[in-house]
């Protein structure tokens, strides 16, 4: 197998805390990556150590079999969380100085700044200094910078935090293009589900510093089983236990897991063990404040995991 | 050529930068503006005395009959006296009482006050007639004490007080000799002067004021603000992420630092061009052709790089551009006194290898200055200069390898 990233043994600590701890992973060529958990988990930290922005404090990153402080500069590029981009430049102005740090020659960089200004729709923002764009095109420039140089590894870290659904159907849509027509390695770092679960080839899914899960969002779906899910809020949040454990007694009933506050209970053919579950709550004497029926999502997957909602 | 890309780009930056680019430019030019009101006089060589007169003589009856006010006649002496060879008056008189003065001198309205005393007159008499032994009628020997009072912490008492004193002086001698040639029945003549002392400045000196030498004072200081206006871009680079991803391209800590030099040192040598333009308006005695000014200039961007070396060091060690503009104005300020932009300091002295020299003159911008001041207020050229900016260069030189070094290490390097 052709693996285009090798983490080993890869930890980073600040003071007394282990931000990553021990991570071990292998990113293959020309896939989506998706490194999945909650704000805080050791995302983003993982990442620069794997760029070689930080130094770990032990273990360490193999790009293409090679240690990642002796890559060729250029092999990675990447699209940070923050906006990283110069206040008083244009559009284009900001792509041909990376082009330029970046050695592109001058017929390739015009040519790349225009496909890139026409795939990210910012054509008509080309002459328009940063500070005027909307959140959006700033975001799209953001990503634009990190790849004008054609990267083998494109990096994004949460490219959609903060996005408008349209600016984040064109980020999605050239995400795969990156993939599908350039062939590029792809690691994408978020914390939003159906992001993860719609771009991703694999997963990986990380909480306090630790490698939790990795496999496909298929697999990481059925590994905790068919299903529906059933979402329901009480009017006392205090009954949540009880309720749980007279739901977990009943063996029709997949599993039970409690969430922000709600219950999520996943049971095959759900809409037909409503009335059970109906039973339940009334036998605690609460009502049923609020109530839905959605099939399994990643979501599940990791509150299935780590017990516990993402947190923001 | 990655530095000419980056040079572009922070021209660019600096340009589109309107808040930055008042700091830098119109901010020096409101300090010159400042300084040039207060010592430059606007043209004019010399400038009045503001003194107030409290006269209190009652006059007396002169040698040679009738009554006279000699406190009277001093001061419209006073008031009618100008400036030698000049059509300015050496005094601006103000008549008013003892309590009024008072206010006027605490107030600095004016410079000194003169108290002529009741007996005045008494007293001038006493002098006339035992210089010249005119004795038409009894006169009791009368000393009077005239008073000059004023603000011993204000240097223009000094400079006032000594003029009265002079003028006292002289118009006493003035009435003695006045009196003699009356009695001889002729014009008088002037006695053979075997000593004659003069003042002579040096040349090109004559009309100077203050501002002259405090102009190119504030030149310097302004290419020293600029230390602070840089490390304020260069940590909001850092803040920003931008250096982030620069350092993830292929550039070079030269390539960055470079690039940064071509565009800040030109606006050092703008900020010469200008601040010399706004000091001429202002009244400025420049010396020197076209040369000077270009000479100047290029004095000016070895003080810019210099000040742009400073930046890098501050940018290594400010967290934000917030605390790099503080923690410039706290170094660049201090560092504009010790170089003597607004008055000399004392001369400290310090002996290294058996070298001795003052102890400003580690600092780059002392040469700055004292070249700036030999060539635009002196008149001096290259071959007069030469050694200031051979010295200002090498120092300059070892700032901006301490700033490459500080910065390259704490900001261009990967995070531990």
């Amino acid at each position: 197998m052709d693996y285009m990233i090798e983490a080993k043994d890869l930890t980073k600590k600040f003071d007394n805390l282990t931000a990553v701890d021990g991570l071990n992973i292998k990113i293959k060529k020309g896939e989506v990556f998706g490194f999945l958990g909650p704000n805080g988990a050791g995302k983003t930290t993982s990442i620069k150590m794997m760029v070689g922005l930080l130094h770990p404090t032990s273990g360490n990153v193999l790009i293409n079999g090679v240690d990642v402080d002796k890559i060729e500069k250029g092999t990675i590029g990447i699209c940070p969380q923050e906006l990283m981009l110069w206040e008083n430049l244009t559009c284009k102005e900001s792509l041909n100085l990376m082009a330029d740090m970046y050695e592109v020659p001058k017929k390739i960089r015009d040519e790349r700044v225009q496909k890139l200004l026409d795939d990210l729709f910012l054509v008509e923002k080309a002459d328009t200094v940063v500070t005027k764009l909307s959140g959006g095109m700033k975001r799209r420039l953001n990503l634009a910078l990190s790849v004008i140089h054609e990267p083998e590894i494109v990096v994004l870290d949460e490219p959609s935090e903060g996005l408008d659904p349209q600016s984040r159907r064109v980020l999605w849509n050239y995400i795969r293009s990156m993939r599908d027509e350039q062939g590029k390695t792809v690691i994408l770092t978020t914390h939003l589900m159906d992001e993860a679960d719609h771009l991703s080839d694999r997963i990986g899914i990380v909480d306090h510093g630790k490698l939790i899960r990795l496999d496909t969002p298929e697999n990481l779906k059925n590994e905790i089983g068919e299903g529906d899910i059933v979402d329901m809020k009480l009017s006392e949040a205090s009954k949540n236990l009880d309720i749980i454990q007279e739901l977990e007694s009943n063996e029709q009933i997949l599993s039970v897991v409690e969430a922000n506050g709600r219950i999520h209970i996943r049971a095959l053919n759900a809409v037909g063990k409503l009335p059970l579950m109906m039973q339940a709550v009334e036998k605690f004497d609460v009502h049923i404040a609020d109530l839905s029926v959605r099939q399994n999502t990643l979501e599940d997957v990791f509150i299935d995991l780590t017990g516990t909602g993402l947190r923001e | 050529m990655k530095f000419t890309s980056i040079a572009i780009k922070d021209f660019k930056e600096l340009i589109r930068d309107r808040r930055g680019l008042f700091f830098i430019l119109l901010f020096p030019i409101f300090f010159m503006m400042i300084f040039g009101f207060a010592f430059g006089g606007m043209g004019q060589d010399n400038t009045p005395h503001n003194i107030a007169i409290v006269n209190y003589d009652q006059g007396a009856t002169q040698p040679t009959g009738g009554q006279f006010n000699f406190g009277n006649n001093l001061t419209n002496g006073l008031k009618d006296v100008n400036y030698p060879n000049s059509n300015v008056k050496l005094f601006n008189v103000t008549e008013t009482t003892e309590d009024q003065a008072e206010t006027l001198l605490k107030q600095r309205t004016v410079d000194a006050e003169l108290i002529i005393p009741n007996n005045y007159s008494a007293s001038m008499v006493s002098l006339i007639v035992n210089s010249t032994g005119l004795q038409t009628t009894a006169v009791n020997k009368t000393i009077s004490t005239p008073i000059i009072r004023g603000d011993e912490g204000y240097s223009n008492f000094f400079a006032s007080q000594s003029a009265l004193n002079g003028y006292l002086t002289q118009y006493q001698e003035g009435v003695v000799n006045g009196f003699k040639n009356q009695i001889a029945g002729t014009p008088g003549a002037q006695p053979v002067q075997y000593i004659n002392t003069t003042i002579e400045g040096i040349s090109g000196t004559q009309s100077f004021t203050q501002f002259d030498f405090l102009a190119p004072g504030m030149i310097v200081f302004a290419i020293l603000l600029l230390a602070t206006t840089i490390a304020a871009i260069l940590t909001r680079e850092v803040e920003s992420g931008t250096l982030e991803r620069l350092k993830m391209s292929k550039m070079r800590s030269f390539d960055l630092l470079f690039g940064g030099l071509i565009p800040w040192s030109l606006v050092a040598g703008a900020q010469v061009i200008i601040l010399l333009l706004v000091a001429l308006v202002l009244g400025l005695h420049w010396q020197g052709g076209i040369n000077s000014v270009i000479l100047a200039t290029v004095i000016g961007i070895i003080g810019g790089v210099a000040s742009i070396s400073l930046a890098m060091i501050i940018a290594s060690f400010a967290k934000n551009d917030r605390q790099a503009a503080n923690l410039g104005t706290l170094i660049v300020v201090p560092t504009s006194f010790l170089v003597g932009a607004f008055f000399q300091l004392p001369q400290e002295f310090i002996t290294v290898f058996g070298h001795t020299f003052q102890i400003y003159e580690i600092l780059p911008w002392t040469h700055t200055l004292s070249a700036l001041r030999a060539v635009l207020i002196y008149g001096e050229g290259l071959n007069a200069v030469a050694y200031q900016i051979e010295l200002s260069i090498v120092l300059t030189v070892i700032l901006f390898v301490i700033g490459v070094f500080l910065f390259s290490r704490t900001r261009l390097s990967a995070e531990n």
